[in-house]
């Protein structure tokens, strides 16, 4: 709740000033894990989507959104779709904001509404020029689909995907530049899980991490690989800081394993003179 | 040290004390570790006193900070993690220190007349632990917590006229809030303490009052008891320092174990849900009550009707607490009685059945 009125104060004071609201608002946004929000399991739309009067095609969708990254999150059909969850008759209604099967052209906004920062990459490269000027470029569903979206990965960019349309020449040069620092994240998220394991507090870590991680990710979309590998030292950097972060805590953790295992040593000396003293009183 | 031996000799009469409680005091001569097990849960209950007074220094007893405060304890206060891990851990294994007592008494027979009182306040005792524990679970204000307390405060519920009342008693509010939070500190720092001490001073006033039992054996039928007599085992070793340093021994076992799971496994009963702060509004997918509950909430789950669920749990209860005035029995050796050795070790293996199916 905080963290939203914080997004919307922030959004009423820069929008009376001039330029780059948007900027500030993507800085915010990463700051704010949907993994809070409760999942939602029940709405008249998947009730509806879930019956047999559904045509089959349109069946299949709630069991696609069960296994797709939004419904881990807490993302449910109304944030995208927008309509009334809760009311069968007004759900559908342009007065409830319902949104349908979008056309190519329109779903960079459709997804846009919370992945500002990678819209406005996508709408500046080559992809977001070619479908907004020929209607036929890739668009954000071609590559990551829709209702059984996946967490992105860099397994997105393969020659199958990308041959679609061209060679994967570029393609692979823009992987291949982002492929360290990606390793770098996937490297520093399992320490933070090891950590998190060892009870250590990991929270400042985790949100630079999923900050930089979703800041890094607005990257991909630009499809511009000078810019890539311009910005990869500005992200190594933030990167190995927060690597220096990860070691702190490791050391505090085998700071706490070291002095437990010590007071365990004691005890385990003392019980063997008791358990000798024992002994010999018998 | 010689004056102040005087000194207190003077005015206490020391060694005759030291004489008539340690060193002439004797135990049965078949006496074995078994029996150390309530001077275990006694230490273990005088390790939570201190580890907790030391974790009320940081801990804010407020919805608003009690997570923050615990996180602050965990990560900043020099070695607090190391006290609120002893703490959490010293309940989990107390519980299981005294479900072992309880359940070697048993098999011991060593309920039986003239003992019935010291099983009863035994049996209390036991509650009064499992009280400390449910109290102190809400404390962290994380979101296993605060499920958790929602779904045992609703059980009362279930009973039909008073069983609202009670759960709102225990809440304070409609649902578990800031004010269920302060309750249960209450309890937990002030209640609960102030019971188990008085229970405790009962249970070894019982213990010492009518004499240590003594184990079955094969060679020796247990006496009549007629009229009050201490039991005395004049031919068995002396409580000191014999069977003190059986004591010692086991009381050391109890820390190797609790500072083998703080260095090996740390998080073995802080699962991940206890580290988020509590959130009303999120529902965590599975809720599960601490594994000495999981036994009685799975049976909960599979008896359909609820009311039904939980009044056989308090018959269960009150059968388990009265227990020494059902067995008429005079036969202390549970390996000579078959059908009764045949019921404790199914009662075991449902417990222990019910808290693996739960934990899955």
């Amino acid at each position: 709740m905080r963290s939203l009125l914080t997004v919307i104060c922030l959004l009423c004071l820069v929008s009376v000033s001039e330029g780059a609201w948007t900027e500030l608002l993507q800085k915010e946004f990463p700051k704010t894990p949907w993994a809070q929000r409760p999942r939602v399991e029940r709405t008249v739309c998947i009730d509806c989507h879930d019956s047999d009067l559904m045509k089959p095609e349109y069946k299949a969708i709630p069991g696609e959104w069960r296994k797709n990254w939004h419904y881990r999150n807490g993302v449910s059909c109304q944030d995208c779709h927008g309509g009334d969850p809760k009311d069968a008759a007004r759900s559908m209604t342009p007065q409830s904001g319902f949104l349908g099967v979008q056309k190519p052209k329109e779903i960079p906004e459709f997804c846009g509404k919370c992945h500002l920062g990678i819209k406005e990459n996508y709408l500046e490269s080559g992809h977001g020029k070619a479908l907004m000027t020929t209607g036929r470029g890739p668009n954000c569903v071609l590559c990551h689909h829709s209702h059984d979206i996946q967490k992105a990965s860099l397994e997105i960019i393969n020659p199958k995907l990308c041959g679609i349309c061209h060679t994967y020449d570029r393609a692979r040069e823009m992987k291949a530049a982002l492929l360290l620092t990606e390793a770098k994240i996937n490297e520093i998220n399992g320490n933070l899980q090891t950590l998190k394991a060892g009870l250590i507090d990991t929270q400042d870590e985790e949100e630079t991490l999923f900050r930089t991680q979703a800041e890094y990710r607005t990257l991909f979309h630009s499809v511009d690989v000078n810019l890539v590998k311009a910005r990869t030292a500005e992200f190594s950097k933030m990167l190995a800081t927060l690597s220096q972060q990860v070691g702190k805590g490791f050391k505090e953790l085998k700071f706490r394993q070291d002095f437990s295992t010590f007071i365990l040593l004691i005890f385990v000396g003392l019980g063997i003179m008791v358990f000798l003293w024992g002994r010999r009183k018998e | 040290m010689p004056r102040l031996r005087e000194w207190l000799e003077i005015r206490i009469g020391l060694d005759e004390l030291v004489h008539s409680q340690l060193t002439d005091y004797r135990v049965a001569k078949n006496i074995n570790f078994f029996y150390t097990l309530g001077i275990v849960a006694l230490v273990a209950f005088v390790f939570q006193a201190f580890t907790g007074i030391l974790l009320m220094f940081y801990y804010i007893p407020d919805e608003k900070d009690a997570f923050q405060s615990i996180q602050f304890i965990m990560n900043h206060v020099p070695y607090g993690w190391l006290f609120r891990l002893m703490h959490v851990m010293g309940a989990n294994l107390m519980v299981a220190v005294v479900l072992l007592h309880m359940g070697s008494v048993f098999s011991l027979g060593s309920y039986k007349k003239p003992r019935e009182l010291t099983w009863v306040v035994g049996a209390l005792l036991l509650l009064t632990v499992l009280g400390f524990t449910l109290s102190g679970y809400l404390l962290p204000w994380s979101q296993l917590s605060f499920w958790a307390t929602t779904v045992v405060t609703d059980i009362p519920s279930a009973f039909p006229l008073v069983g609202g009342l009670i759960s709102k008693i225990l809440r304070g509010s409609e649902n578990v809030s800031g004010v269920t939070l302060n309750r249960f500190f209450a309890l937990h720092v002030a209640f609960f303490p102030f019971l188990f001490s008085s229970l405790f001073a009962l249970h070894v006033f019982l213990v010492r009052r009518i004499g240590i039992s003594a184990p079955p054996s094969d060679s020796q039928e247990p006496e009549e008891w007629k009229e009050f007599h201490h039991e005395s085992h004049p031919d068995g070793p002396p409580f000191y320092p014999d069977f003190v340093s059986k004591e010692a021994f086991m009381v050391i076992i109890y820390l190797i174990v609790m500072f083998a799971i703080i260095s090996m496994a740390p998080a073995l009963f802080i699962p991940h849900d206890a580290g988020i702060a509590a959130d009303p509004l999120n529902t965590p997918e599975h809720i599960r009550p601490e594994w000495y509950f999981l036994a009685p909430y799975e049976m909960l789950k599979l008896i359909p009707n609820r009311f039904l669920g939980i009044a056989l749990q308090v018959v269960l209860v009150v059968v388990f607490i009265f227990w020494p005035f059902m067995d008429k029995s005079e036969k202390t050796n549970i390996l000579k009685r078959p059908l009764m050795l045949a019921t404790f070790l199914v009662t075991i293996m449902v417990y222990l059945g019910l808290t693996v199916w739960g934990s899955r």
